[in-house]
């Protein structure tokens, strides 16, 4: 059993990486599109209300900064709030707020765990009464967001799933893999949070399988905290089929589309790109296309 | 919304066949105020007509595809869909659009928070299919059945069971025709989720694959365009007696004669205008020349094929449209030698020629192209013309054409102009980029098939009207003219029909017109006034 454990789990996080990460490369790597961006543009100078460089004569020859920063902050603020949903939708945002601060502290659960195992491993004791301050500091962080992340994620998973049965504009929109996945999370955060209260109330059990994990030696746990840790892994599995990358995707979305302002100028690595695309075949059938030939073929009819 | 008694309509719904899915009652559309609370039902459409074409969506028509003859046709029609859906997820068929489409049918969470931000939606008084959602969901169904193959647990999983057949396909090719891709959908939402876009590549895949788009902005819009000049139908031939005519009335309003140059070879700019000006609003090409020439610009007007006419349907159905349109743009600009183009009072072409064609034109068809906003904003506050705001002594507001502004980014400068020859100027609420579509766009405003027109009057339109309302809510009579300003063609045009459709000139006196024609009036030098307050 342990060792199951530990191979699932190595097998788990090892699948999650590689689907995510090639689901991000094909993301990145789909063809320049055409420009679609939405206002306001977060690096434009008159963003506050929108404004863009088009407000300006001869736009072409002002220098233009194009920076990161306001963007990313922009997003950092949207996903430690969920603002948009508090705004619009206040009934929904409390349970889906719920939710989501449950799969953030779990990530910072695991994230820290493997730290204080690697802790552990150095030979820093952690503990309650840790003579280290550091190893003190570990065990109340491991402590914290797991019991707030099983807590938080339980009650948000069932109050997602109340939300979307009873709403009117919710439900009808809902599929059964979405309460699928209610049912999974809720399963997941509520076996950690049985786990912690009747079985493993200090994460003890957790440190020493994390431990295991990075020595890689199989550890045997409580069969409460098994099964949560067995959820937890198959859970890492079923994400990548799910719309959860939805996370990582609209960072894309923002950057490379909706704030996507980036001008073409002749002789620019932009032109090159689009040049390229223009070569492809057209294989539509319209009567009023040339089917078969090159997208610069079609502008010359 | 669902009436007591009535049966919701599902994703699955578009497909089975009935008379009609949603009926339209005035009664549920969003309440105006009075005068404008009488109800008032759309025109219906003849039995005939009902029997020819699918109109069983809404009882509306904007598309009017023949129901099939036999079977073997309808078969025939889903395979072409199911042809032209393939080729919408292929790297050389649609790079274009490929990531925004890919990514608002992989990742959205069908949250609903978009729904309120939609006016034809709230306006409908939230009538399912019009939701922003809807037709993303149907689309994706049909996706994960038809061309991900998903069968057995997963597509029962996943909700997609739907049934292809030419019932739904029409209806589909309609709804697309329901949105006016004003993209506020697509601003609030927090993933980056772009509603509208699915309709406009739903527009796509019939329109590049099955020839099958809206005849105003297909056969007599880009076709037109490429054959003749213009989708208004004026010839170069026809163009010089307009010239003519505009010189003579810039006369006889001004007492100056101004010779309005034409294909001058090697001038600073292009103007370019949407040719609807020409015919319906000449004020406006005639304001522009008197400004223009008052400033002592050197510009000039395009007689090539198409450089007479910015207007480019195709940004809103068809790439290839689009993209061949952008070019003979460009081309005309090129054969003057021009410096730069500017862009006239019409919002898609701004989008159009700055925004899509900057990722269409290379080389030496890639020449500057500006909208004229900045230029008349640095005419207006560089004092060189005398203006006497006093002569605009009426109140004014501004519609944010959506292309320009929350599609764009030009937000201010026409604000600093109205601010500078308006007293009375006020804003609508919201307004900027969180402004609301006049209802006219992607074309609903030249679209005038069967009952459209009443369609587009009574919801797509509906928000604005309110809007404008409220915004001149202090002074409800006609006693006091108001003015809607809005500096873009196609929105004047939904403008005037709106405004006639519900009489709000003989009953509030809500008169319209472009953004020029304000400074022009505020001319200190000139005998009377330019804004001649006729209706038309």
């Amino acid at each position: 059993m342990s060792s199951f454990l530990l191979v699932l789990t190595y097998g788990a996080y090892l699948f999650i990486i590689v689907m995510y990460t090639a689901k991000a490369i094909k993301y990145v790597r789909l063809p320049r599109h055409l420009r679609w961006e939405l206002y306001p543009v977060m690096h434009e100078a008159r963003y506050r209300y929108g404004g863009s460089y088009f407000e300006d004569m001869d736009w072409r020859e002002r220098p233009r900064r194009k920076g990161w920063r306001r963007g990313a902050l922009f997003l950092l603020t949207e996903y430690l709030t969920l603002g948009s949903y508090f705004r619009r939708h206040l009934s929904y945002w409390l349970p889906l707020y719920l939710w989501h601060v449950g799969f953030m502290l779990i990530i910072a659960f695991h994230v820290c765990t493997f730290f204080t195992a690697l802790a552990m491993r150095l030979g820093l004791p952690v503990g309650a009464g840790s003579p280290s301050f550091a190893g003190a500091v570990l065990y109340y962080a491991v402590l914290l967001m797991g019991v707030v992340s099983f807590a938080s994620g339980l009650l948000g998973s069932i109050g997602v799933c109340l939300k979307r049965l009873s709403n009117a504009d919710l439900g009808p929109y809902a599929t059964p893999q979405n309460y699928l996945t209610y049912l999974f999370c809720l399963t997941m955060f509520g076996s950690g949070l049985y786990a912690w209260h009747f079985v493993d109330p200090t994460f003890a059990e957790y440190r020493r399988f994390w431990l295991g994990l990075i020595t890689g030696r199989p550890v045997m746990v409580a069969p409460a905290a098994a099964l949560h840790i067995v959820l937890f892994d198959l859970f890492l599995i079923y994400l990548p089929f799910t719309r959860s990358m939805h996370y990582i995707t609209r960072i894309f979305a923002f950057f490379l589309i909706r704030w996507d302002d980036e001008p073409n100028l002749r002789g620019s690595r932009l032109e090159a790109q689009l040049l390229a695309q223009f070569g492809q075949r057209v294989t539509w059938a319209g009567p009023h296309i040339e089917s078969g030939g090159t997208w610069a073929d079609q502008v010359k009819r | 919304m669902k009436k007591p008694g009535e049966q919701r309509i599902g994703i699955q719904d578009l497909a089975r066949p009935c008379d009609r899915l949603v009926s339209l009652d005035p009664a549920d559309l969003m309440p105006l105020p009075p005068p404008y609370d009488e109800p008032r039902p759309l025109a219906e459409l003849s039995a005939e007509q009902r029997e020819r074409i699918e109109a069983s969506l809404d009882g509306v028509v904007a598309v009017a595809i023949p129901k099939p003859a036999s079977l073997e046709e309808e078969q025939a029609f889903i395979r072409r869909f199911l042809s032209g859906l393939e080729k919408l997820f292929t790297r050389e068929n649609n790079w274009t659009f490929l990531q925004p489409l890919l990514h608002t049918l992989d990742y959205c969470v069908k949250c609903q928070i978009c729904n309120d931000s939609c006016p034809a939606y709230v306006a409908s008084g939230k009538k399912e299919i019009y939701r922003p959602t809807y037709r993303p969901e149907v689309l994706r169904r049909i996706i994960n059945r038809y061309i991900k193959k998903e069968g057995g647990l997963r597509s029962r999983l996943t909700g997609s069971t739907i049934e292809l057949n030419f019932t739904l396909l029409a209806r589909l090719c309609e709804l697309a025709y329901r949105c006016t891709l004003c993209r506020r959908c697509a601003q609030v939402c927090p993933l980056g989720i772009d509603n509208a876009l699915v309709s406009r590549e739903i527009r796509k895949l019939f329109s590049q694959e099955m020839g099958i788009a809206a005849k105003e902005i297909h056969e007599q819009g880009t076709v037109q365009q490429l054959r003749v000049g213009s989708t208004t139908g004026i010839t170069p031939k026809a163009l010089a007696n307009i010239i003519a005519f505009m010189e003579d009335d810039i006369e006889e309003k001004t007492g100056r004669r101004i010779s309005i140059p034409v294909d001058k070879e090697g001038a600073d700019a292009l103007l370019v205008h949407n040719a609807g000006e020409f015919l319906a609003w000449p004020e406006n090409p005639e304001a522009f020349a008197i400004l223009f020439d008052a400033m002592g610009l050197n510009w000039t007007l395009s007689s090539e094929l198409a450089g007479y006419d910015a207007v480019n349907y195709g940004i809103w159905y068809d790439d290839v449209q689009a993209a061949r349109v952008a070019v003979r743009h460009a081309e005309a600009a090129r054969r003057l030698k021009v410096k730069k183009i500017y862009v006239g009072e019409c919002g898609h072409s701004h989008k159009a020629l700055l925004v899509i064609a900057d990722r269409i034109l290379t080389g030496d068809l890639n020449i500057p192209r500006e909208s004229f906003l900045p230029v008349l904003e640095s005419m207006v506050l560089s004092g060189k013309i005398r203006l006497d705001p006093s002569r605009n002594n009426f109140p004014v507001t501004l519609h944010d054409p959506c292309n320009m502004v929350r599609l764009m980014g030009i937000v201010e400068p026409q604000r600093r102009i109205l601010r500078a020859v308006c007293p009375d100027f006020r804003e609508m609420e919201p307004h900027g980029v969180d402004n609301y579509c006049c209802g006219g766009g992607s074309g609903f405003a030249i679209m005038q098939s069967m009952n459209f027109p009443d369609w587009r009057n009574t919801i797509s339109g509906r928000m604005k009207l309110k809007q404008v309302l409220e915004t001149f809510a202090d002074m409800p009579g006609p006693e006091t003219k108001k003015y809607v300003c809005a500096p873009c063609s196609n929105c004047k045009g939904l403008l005037r029909d709106l405004i006639d459709y519900h009489g709000a000139w003989e009953k509030s006196g809500i008169f319209y017109g472009g953004l020029v024609e304000l400074v022009v009036n505020a001319m200190a030098d000139l005998k009377k006034p330019y804004i001649e307050w006729e209706w038309h």
